[in-house]
């Protein structure tokens, strides 16, 4: 039997760039295949360029071959035929790709309304299926919403509805999970499995996420620098994997990271502390009055925590749950309407003149690498700014002072006088962390810190801050929406929902026995590598 | 919220701002340096007048009452009376507003096709031939002079050709056409670049959206995705650089209408300033403001009906 | 592009610097023996109705034009971006004033407003430039404003905070030199605006007194010879022109070297 898909040399350049270089693969029909890879790998562009997806500054070259047809051949308009009616995509951040001047229904018959004949009530019974087939409840009222009115994982569902409509044979999904919280996450991978099972859609599956992949796909490509590094059955790749790259890959995954706090004792008084903590956004204003609504949004409700010296504390829950805004909240950026945060016994001084003194004890480290760094300022002057503003050492010191800080996170010293957009993610993250110990703190507050990473930068940071953590005796509270992430860090854990803590206790006895459903929803939805074949002796 | 409600709640918030825009007009008269009534009633006025002046504005009277003396009148439809022509302000300003009104609608219509024509031939293709060449007249139509392109105008299609006249308004529709067809031209000129940088931004960005790239993997083509995706969204914000420009339009007939003697609002402002009548430059300005942001509310409304997230 | 405009700015300035050198004769000196004579060897661009050579005049007017353009964008800046900055940073009640403030200026039309203040306070440069302040810095609020929203939530604003450090250090410091790049590319084009409307209110006779060599009393004094004598009004409308596109096309490459469409 020959391929659905046979895509062989595949090259795409941009000018003198070379984005992908000599990729081959096939794609059975109904097989699914997933590609991985880091940002920049070429992973996207090699997706896209199966249907030419590319801007026209791409030069394609080698072959692609669709049930005997040539893509790279095919007119504009016989691609336009292909596109939608048998080879099909979805993104990433299903938000942007929808119009948002569109409604919801218009927008999954549009290809319908290009590819078929069918018209008027015919369109809409369709549409109505194929908002069911995934797994929108009431389709009838969706039908006439618009993008907006939907949450993130109807949007991706949407998207996937749109792209089926005309009953495609193959389904390019770029990245499409990895703007969704894992929850929602794991029910679009739930629907991808079941419309290749019951349907015999084959797809290609691009991602990041080794877990999110191996949760759908049979077969897997490691691409790395443009290049095709390794390839064969999931279970092989990931049980056996031959290059070094993969096994980075493999070994940087929650699952197979070998960090490990050290589980102190967790007695002695608390460090920082929060009580019935309040937070509230907005305020009411004329047009409530005008309409009866409020404006008002609680972020946080009756949030309370308890960090004792040297413990790591981790707090879990998806987007808007309200963990971010605790943090903020712990180092006054927001300022809650209600509750108390203590530091080392005392009220801690958030506000007002001694502020400062507070905030050289306590520091937030931000999640996006480039966006926390003035990106008009030298890394050097990025780290001196805190000793020079606060007078934290003799003037003539700062240099030394910012060296040894650098040092301390691995930076190489002539990255000093660079400016953040010539750096990359991961040192721009070390230049933050650097900047957060020039005050000397006592508790380290990590916002997500790894999120926007690619996973072997995440697994460094990590391993760079452990080893800060044990050098300095600090206590860190760690914010993330990776469960995998904090379980090997922290000693207990706290879980919010819609601004509630709804559950916390120590680590184990979180994960190993939860008490509430979202609890055991959210370790259930942690994407996990499929169990490694026992290594092969050498 | 309803977008019922959003219209009943935008058009509530108009009311602060009418207020505002009418003690700018009072602070404008309150602020003129020297005796305000001598200004007011001019050098040449009798005692009567000066009476009357000091009578109707409370002259004497703590600021903030004549300030509510002055909107009293106002909410009356009372703008004072005209030093110069001896006449009601209101008056005045009632037979000079069709002509203003008639020309900058007039330049509107003729603004919009070239607009929409050169966005989209510029957008097409960014840094083409096409696009370069817009660019560069869009640069020199920012850079020319209203008033002396319209003085050459004059000259050239005026007096020089004969094709059109060169000043005046005329009697019937058509000929209120032809009369203002030069005034227009040249004002459209100077707004035409202005609009096709915007909405070129606008379209280019919008071509740049990932729902762009989501409509061609359904194989909608370009010129599809260009009609149904890509103009819709651009549309919005260059309407609203559409009431900007009803404001620059409603300035630059002060310009235009003064050089083809055009009797529109614009002439009797200049006319009324050189001759110091006051309550007309007032009353005048006051109209300019109304105009505006009668316009700017449209828009406003206008948006919500095609943007659903408006009201959201 | 933005050479080409840098280029022909400098050139301006050099005319300016050097009018003295490069005019033929007395700017303001009255001839009666060469009444609106056409452009020629000895009056290249001309004569008036009263014999001033036209070519000297444009010369001159330069140092005004430049004058009027460069000083009358300082004020509405100044104050556009302090009110811009200072509401989009803080928000609540800040904004909420600085937006009431815009709201009520907003509707009046630049030129009318400008006209009316002129009216009030008497014709004249300064007054002109009382006029721009109290009514130019509305679009460079708007822009700063809206930057400084974007900034008041990007992180290493955020991070500047729980460093400790006070609003208005961070303000100097992180938010304006980040603020700044879209508010540098509007004002290369209020430049061109400014000096339009500077010499719209010459024209209408509302700018600084004749017989001050200014290019739009030039234009007026041009209007009812037109037909007749041409050279009057199109030279100084044409100087007009050079200058201005060479502070639009600095405009136009600054922003597409900062991409800032707009």
């Amino acid at each position: 039997m020959t391929a659905l898909l046979s895509v062989r040399d595949l090259t795409v350049k941009f000018g003198a760039l070379t984005a992908v270089s000599n990729v081959s693969f096939d794609l059975e029909r109904g097989g699914a295949l997933g590609i991985v890879g880091e940002s920049g790998s070429g992973k996207s562009v090699t997706c896209r360029a199966l249907v030419r997806l590319l801007p026209d500054t791409a030069r394609i070259s080698g072959s692609v071959r669709f049930d005997g047809q040539s893509i790279l051949d095919a007119s504009e308009s016989e691609l336009d035929g292909l596109r939608g009616k048998h080879i099909a995509m979805v993104f990433q951040s299903p938000a942007s790709h929808l119009d948002p001047l569109m409604r919801v229904g218009d927008q999954v018959a549009e290809s319908l309304r290009k590819h078929t004949d069918l018209s008027g009530t015919k369109i809409r019974q369709e549409v109505l299926r194929l908002l069911e087939l995934v797994r929108i409840p009431n389709p009838e009222n969706w039908l006439h919403a618009y993008p907006h009115q939907l949450s993130g994982g109807m949007k991706q569902r949407v998207m996937i509805a749109g792209a089926l409509a005309c009953q495609a044979d193959i389904l390019l999904a770029d990245e499409p999970t990895t703007a969704l919280d894992a929850t929602v996450q794991k029910r679009i991978l739930d629907l991808l499995n079941e419309l290749r099972r019951d349907h015999g859609l084959s797809i290609i599956f691009v991602s990041h996420d080794l877990g999110a992949v191996s949760a759908v796909c049979d077969d897997l490509i490691v691409m790395r620098r443009s290049e095709l590094v390794e390839a064969g059955p999931v279970a092989d790749v990931i049980g056996n994997p031959q290059h070094d790259y993969t096994r980075m890959l493999i070994a940087s995954h929650p699952d197979r990271q070998a960090i490990t706090t050290a589980r102190r004792g967790t007695s002695g008084t608390p460090l920082i502390e929060a009580r019935n903590l309040h937070v509230r956004f907005g305020n009411r204003t004329l047009s409530d009055l005008f309409t009866g609504g409020d404006s008002r949004f609680t972020a946080v409700r009756d949030g309370n925590l308890v960090v004792r010296p040297g413990e790591a504390l981790g707090i879990v829950g998806e987007s808007g749950s309200g963990k971010s805004t605790i943090a903020r909240a712990l180092v006054g950026l927001v300022q809650p309407v209600a509750g108390k945060i203590g530091f080392d016994g005392n009220a801690a001084q958030i506000t007002g003149a001694r502020r400062v003194g507070y905030l050289r004890d306590v520091q937030l480290i931000y999640q996006h690498p480039y966006e926390a760094l003035n990106p008009r300022m030298t890394i050097y002057n990025a780290i001196a700014e805190p000793l020079r503003r606060h007078r934290l050492c003799a003037p003539s010191d700062v240099p030394d002072q910012v060296a040894d800080l650098m040092a301390q996170v691995d930076l190489w010293p002539e990255l000093a006088s660079k400016i953040p957009g010539q750096l990359s993610g991961g040192q721009c993250q070390r230049v933050a962390i650097a900047r957060a110990l020039a005050m000397n703190p006592r508790v380290l507050i990590a916002d997500e810190i790894t999120s926007a990473l690619d996973v072997t930068l995440q697994a460094q940071i990590l391993d760079l801050l452990l080893r800060l953590q044990k050098e300095r005796g600090l206590t860190m509270i760690f914010i993330s929406h990776d469960l995998a992430v904090i379980r090997k860090l922290c000693h207990s854990v706290i879980v919010m929902r819609r601004g509630e803590i709804v559950e916390t206790g120590p680590t184990e006895q979180v994960f190993d026995t939860p008490e509430t459903d979202y609890t055991r929803d959210l370790i259930a939805a942690i994407p996990h590598l499929p169990e490694a074949v026992p290594m092969r002796s050498r | 919220m309803s977008t019922l409600k959003y219209i009943c709640w935008r058009l509530l918030m108009a009311l602060p701002v009418l207020l505002g825009v009418s003690v700018v007009t009072f602070v404008l008269m309150a602020a003129t340096p020297g005796d305000p009534i001598r200004l007011l009633a001019g050098a040449r006025a009798d005692a009567d007048m000066i009476a009357l002046v000091r009578e109707r504005y409370g002259l004497d009277e703590p600021i903030l009452k004549q300030y509510f003396i002055y909107l009293k009148n106002l909410v009356q439809g009372d703008l004072g009376n005209s030093l110069r022509y001896r006449q009601p302000v209101a008056d005045l300003i009632a037979r000079h507003y069709p002509v203003t009104l008639f020309l900058v609608i007039y330049t509107v219509v003729l603004t919009l096709p070239p607009v929409v024509f050169l966005s989209v031939l510029s957008a097409r293709k960014p840094n083409g031939v096409a696009d370069q060449v817009i660019r560069v007249i869009g640069v020199l139509g920012l850079a020319v002079p209203v008033f002396w392109l319209a003085l050459l105008f004059a000259r050239f299609f005026g007096a020089q050709l004969g094709w059109f006249p060169v000043s005046g308004y005329g009697e019937t529709f058509s000929e209120h056409m032809w009369h203002l067809f030069l005034p227009a031209l040249s004002t459209m000129i100077w707004v035409v670049p202005i609009l096709v940088r915007n909405l070129r931004a606008a379209l280019l960005d919008e071509m740049n959206r990932d729902y762009v790239q989501a409509g061609l993997s359904k194989g909608l083509g370009r010129k599809q995705v260009f009609r149904t995706h890509v103009f819709p969204n651009s549309v919005l914000p260059t309407l609203n650089l559409f009431a900007v420009i009803v404001a620059y339009l409603l300035g630059g007939s002060v310009i235009v209408e003064t050089v083809y003697a055009v009797p529109g609002m614009g002439n009797l402002m200049v006319d009324s300033i050189l001759a110091r009548d006051y309550f007309v430059v007032q009353g005048a300005t006051l109209v300019f403001a109304l105009t505006t942001m009668l316009v700017m509310l449209a828009v406003d409304l206008l948006s919500t009906v095609i943007d659903p997230r408006i009201t959201a | 592009m933005f050479l080409c405009g840098l280029t022909l700015v400098v050139l301006w300035g050099i005319v300016a610097l050097a009018a003295p050198l490069l005019a033929t004769s007395d700017p303001i000196a009255i001839n009666f023996e060469a009444i609106l004579a056409p452009p020629s060897s000895e009056h290249w661009f001309g004569t008036d109705n009263v014999g001033r050579d036209i070519y000297s005049r444009v010369i001159y007017g330069t140092r005004l034009a430049l004058y009027i353009g460069l000083l009358g964008v300082i004020s509405p800046m100044v104050i556009g971006m302090t009110i811009g900055l200072l509401a989009g940073y803080f928000g609540g009640w800040v904004e909420m004033l600085a937006m009431r403030l815009l709201d009520i200026t907003v509707p009046f039309p630049f030129f009318v407003l400008v006209l009316a203040i002129v009216a009030v306070l008497g014709p004249g440069i300064e007054n002109y430039f009382i006029a721009l302040a109290m009514v130019g810095w509305v679009g460079y609020a708007r822009l700063a404003r809206a930057e400084a929203i974007v900034l008041r939530s990007q992180e290493f604003v955020l991070a500047a905070r729980t460093m400790g450090f006070s609003h208005g250090y961070i303000l100097l410091r992180h938010v304006l030199p980040n603020a700044l790049s879209p508010v540098v590319v509007y004002m290369m084009t209020d430049v061109t605006l400014v000096i339009l409307f500077g010499a719209a209110l010459g024209f209408l006779g509302m700018g600084v007194a004749p017989p001050t060599p200014e290019w739009g009393i030039m234009i007026a004094e041009g209007q009812i010879y037109v037909s007749t004598a041409w050279w009057i009004s199109f030279f100084p409308g044409l100087a007009m022109i050079l200058l201005g596109i060479g502070f639009a096309l600095i405009g136009d490459g600054l922003a597409r070297m900062l991409r800032i469409e707009r």
